[in-house]
């Protein structure tokens, strides 16, 4: 009865939740088109010779669309920003949408072994820690997660690779696979590349899922059931399956929003290891002045964030009708 | 005989509209407060009853127009609010006390800064704000000395109330509205905040619209009573006569439910089965009617207005007590010679 | 024990309990690990202000010939750089750079983001929805993304630099003070002084401001970790800070080919930034208990 009134009710809150994602959404284009034009110098520069004349100057600037209005400039990039077409690279003169795509699955793999080692690593800390709170236990398991999230770790991957590149010359520095090669192969000679930056990586999401499933597992052992259950002799098994049970919803919500976190900002992790994702991109976006490039790459990254909070949220609500209310 | 009314109250009304459905478009109206009206009198208690979510303290919350009205005139001393009445003024003059004491009291100020504040806001120096309020302290039965310099968390539930009242007091009030002001409180306790309130409404001449779900309470401090039923007046009048006559089913059945000290009247009739209908959506007619033993077609189709009953002041809005309603049990249409 | 001076019209001298603020202080003295935070961080302050007359050398002279010597060397005690720079002075001007880069921004967005917060939240309404939804637009950015657009589109320099940390700041720190002012908009005291004929700014500033700075400034300095990371990241990337400032994100940088020579000379700049970061969190967690504040 009370599943047949229910579901209404969550198909309204499913379409609610995807219709006020579109205002967001329009508003993320918004800002990534504009990133072009708060940039100071001309857009134009990496592509023009140095001598040229103001003739060639505007019939590229015409080619790109430069000589358009605004609001005219932000409609056309949209509407084929909708197709999946973000235009052309002015330095390589290739469709931003193919580099984009095959910098995603890059980073997209960094990004998901990263978020699952950092969940098990965290839930692990973190259950420990609530578990035996305010045991010696837990003052390292929390040291641990504070130093998880306090750590540069562009720091600390420059740190894994003096020790096991440099010094022990076990894995390999940079690149993501021997010699450069471009495509990905789930062979031990590829994967070699991917342990450190995804140990690195892993880091910052272990600390804050560490953090959350503590404070989970302490709350939930605090509440009075708890007690009875164990005065009931349903001792630890029983306890263990209730906290997982409870603690589950919120720590995997939390590792889903870590893993929009850590495709954004992988910049910083790829820069280190020369890995060729989206971050890479970005920096060569950057450095290159290359507009649509960078646009393209900002953008797809942020609706992607955008697009992974929404499926965050509609589960937390599958899995618990209360947070519909809310 | 009676002098002018010092506060009047007509077709008080407030609709909440709920949000909900896809997108956040109405998905009904609570009709909190219907079209209500009364009077107080200077220096009288207006006792206000009725279970929770009848409307009673919204009623209190759009006197002070803490909540906007969506219709209504309030008028103070003869003056109308927004006609030849500042909002302000009438602020100033009638002041309220919350039921939650720690909620009513900023946790950051102490005694003394929480008290002074309503008058050094309205042009007083802080150091006379200062002076008035350990004077007030006084007045309410706690040493300056000891409590002005403390904090909200250092009291107890009475203290707080006690400082709460002088806070209202501060602004040399007309009217205070009591909303639930004791009903936190403990049983002892509370008999010495009640003592209290009515020394200094003896005091200080003020007029109280007292607020409350417990009848015994009620009883002890009114003059008068009203009986709200889900955003309407049931019933209105003078405590003794409520008390002795109650006329409309729901007051009947609110008196009965209610905790004699007496052991000899013993409860009688069945108290109140049920919850209060849903406030969204009240049912047609008179809104009683759903819980009401003596309903008939009529309540659930025609709304009854309030009528004078016999005895003095006393109104109630019941089908049964209105001559030539239509309901069996209503008295005759008197015949007047026409 | 008389209150004869009361009926005078003169305040009677009253017994005073402590503050809130003073049990904050006193409840924070009694936490170890924030005192040695606060210790840590006073340093790198002092460090910072006094850095001309505390450096052994000074942190601009190169020398060709001898770069990148290891940690030990006479007159060189953590080593020297690619440039043959004084590791130790460079690391000691490093913290004024990094601390304005990696504190400012959130001061900056702890002003303007409390102010945008704490309006939304007491107006409530239209300003309300208006206010928050161009957040909510700036909040769907990873933070770290948005930092290194704006900034990568602004070009680099230490302003701009500033402004895009401080706008990436700016849509937690609203939300959080959007979400704590509607909550104590609610309570009965807010209403009670609204009954008072109190004006606006003055409820706000009495009794809204003295209960929800409190929060929002312990969200606050839990943040300037990350900026700190982050502004450092940014000078890594080559984004913020220029060369030839000694600034530790930008020292990271320039010395990431020394680590095949000095690796651990290369690291030392990552060490600073991790205890002045380390430091920051771990006072801020003190200060949110301290204030007895929930996560």
């Amino acid at each position: 009865m009370a599943a047949r009134e229910g579901r209404p009710d969550m198909l309204a809150y499913l379409l609610r939740r995807v219709v006020l994602t579109l205002p967001i959404m329009l508003g993320v284009s918004l800002v990534c088109f504009a990133l072009v034009h708060v940039a100071p110098g001309d857009p134009l520069i990496s592509v023009l010779p140095p001598d040229a004349t103001a003739e060639l100057r505007g019939q590229i600037a015409a080619m790109y669309g430069f000589d358009r209005p605004y609001p005219e400039q932000f409609l056309r990039w949209l509407t084929r920003a909708a197709v999946g077409d973000f235009g052309t690279s002015i330095a390589t003169s290739r469709p931003v949408a193919g580099e984009i795509w095959k910098a995603f699955g890059n980073t997209l793999m960094l990004a998901v072994l990263a978020t699952i080692i950092g969940f098990v690593l965290g839930s692990l800390f973190g259950f420990v820690a609530g578990y035996f709170r305010d045991s010696w236990i837990d003052k390292l398991a929390s040291f641990v997660s504070v130093t998880g999230v306090s750590v540069p770790h562009y720091w600390l991957g420059m740190v894994l690779v003096i020790v096991f590149s440099v010094q022990l010359g076990w894995l390999p520095a940079t690149g993501a696979g021997p010699g450069g090669s471009a495509a990905w192969q789930w062979d031990w000679t590829h994967v070699r590349h991917l342990i450190l930056p995804a140990v690195t990586m892993s880091v910052i999401p272990m600390g804050i899922i560490a953090r959350t499933v503590r404070a989970l597992v302490a709350d939930i052992l605090s509440q009075e059931f708890i007690s009875g259950l164990k005065a009931k002799g349903l001792m630890e098994r029983g306890v263990f399956r209730h906290v997982v049970k409870n603690a589950a919803p919120t720590a995997l919500a939390v590792m889903g929003l870590q893993l929009g976190y850590l495709l954004g900002g992988s910049i910083l992790i790829e820069t280190v290891f020369s890995w060729p994702g989206t971050g890479f991109l970005l920096g060569q976006a950057i450095f290159q002045r290359d507009m649509p490039l960078l646009q393209g790459t900002i953008l797809v990254l942020a609706l992607f964030f955008v697009v992974l909070n929404l499926i965050v949220d509609l589960s937390q609500a599958a899995l618990d009708p209360r947070v519909q209310r809310s | 005989m009676t002098p002018a009314p010092l506060l009047e109250i007509a077709g008080l009304t407030r609709h909440f509209k709920l949000k909900g459905g896809l997108f956040g478009r109405s998905a009904g109206v609570v009709r909190a407060v219907d079209g209500i009206s009364f009077e107080v009198d200077e220096g009288e208690t207006l006792g206000i009853v009725g279970e929770s979510g009848c409307g009673k303290s919204t009623t209190a919350r759009l006197i002070v127009d803490l909540i906007a009205a969506d219709s209504g005139t309030i008028r103070l001393g003869g003056r109308t609010l927004g006609v030849d009445l500042e909002l302000r003024e009438l602020r100033r003059q009638v002041q309220m006390v919350f039921q939650d004491s720690y909620a009513s009291l900023n946790p950051r100020l102490t005694v003394e800064e929480a008290i002074a504040f309503g008058p050094t806001v309205n042009g007083v120096s802080v150091r006379e704000a200062t002076a008035l309020a350990h004077e007030l302290l006084v007045k309410v039965g706690l040493e300056p000395k000891r409590f002005a310099g403390r904090y909200p968390h250092e009291l107890s539930g009475g203290q707080r109330q006690r400082v709460n009242i002088a806070r209202a007091l501060a602004f040399r009030p007309k009217v205070v509205i009591l909303d639930e002001a004791v009903s936190a409180l403990d049983k002892s306790v509370e008999a010495q905040v009640l003592n209290l309130l009515s020394d200094l409404k003896r005091e200080l001449g003020l007029t109280y619209i007292f607020i409350s779900h417990d009848l015994n309470v009620v009883r002890y401090m009114a003059d008068r009573v009203m009986v709200m039923y889900l955003g309407e007046v049931a019933e209105i009048g003078p405590v003794e006569s409520i008390y002795a006559r109650p006329t409309h089913p729901y007051t009947q059945a609110l008196l009965s439910a209610m905790p004699s000290m007496d052991p000899d009247q013993l409860t009688r009739e069945a108290p109140l089965a049920g919850d209060p209908p849903n406030p969204i959506n009240p049912p047609p007619g008179c809104r009683f009617h759903t819980r009401c033993r003596y309903a008939t077609e009529l309540c659930g189709k025609t709304t009854p207005s309030l009528f004078a009953l016999a005895a003095p002041r006393h109104l109630a809005a019941c089908h049964r007590a209105i001559p030539g309603s239509g309901h069996p049990d209503a008295p005759r249409r008197l015949e007047t010679a026409a | 024990m008389s209150v004869t001076a009361s009926a005078l019209g003169r305040p009677t001298p009253v017994e005073r309990s402590p503050g809130y603020w003073a049990g904050v202080v006193r409840r924070l003295r009694r936490d170890p690990v924030a005192m040695v935070a606060l210790a840590i961080i006073v340093v790198l302050v002092l460090l910072a202000i006094f850095a001309p007359w505390v450096a052994p050398n000074d942190p601009y002279r190169s020398s060709m010939i001898r770069r990148l010597r290891p940690i030990g060397t006479p007159g060189f005690p953590l080593g020297t750089d690619e440039l043959g720079r004084d590791m130790l002075s460079r690391l000691i001007f490093g913290a004024r750079l990094s601390l304005l880069m990696g504190v400012t921004p959130v001061f900056v967005a702890f002003f303007v983001g409390s102010f945008i917060g704490i309006t939304a939240g007491y107006l409530g309404g239209k300003v309300n929805t208006v206010l928050m939804r161009t957040i909510d637009v700036f909040f769907a950015f990873p933070s770290v993304l948005l930092a290194i657009a704006l900034s990568g589109a602004l070009g680099a320099g230490i302003f701009n630099g500033l402004l895009s940390l401080s706008i990436v700041f700016i849509p937690p720190i609203a939300r959080i003070a959007e979400s704590v002012t509607t909550a104590v908009r609610k309570i009965d005291y807010v209403e009670a002084a609204r009954a008072s004929g109190a004006s606006a700014m003055t409820i706000i500033r009495v009794h809204v401001l003295g209960n929800v700075l409190g929060p929002i400034f312990v969200y606050a300095t839990g943040l300037i970790s990350v900026s700190l990371i982050l502004a450092s990241g940014l000078s890594f990337l080559g984004l913020g800070v220029k060369p030839p400032e000694p600034e530790w994100g930008l020292m990271l940088n320039t010395l990431r080919n020394a680590i095949y020579v000095q690796p651990w000379v290369a690291a030392l700049p990552g060490v600073m930034i991790f205890i002045t970061s380390i430091s920051f969190n771990l006072l801020s967690d003190g200060l949110r208990s301290a204030m007895d504040i929930k996560a």
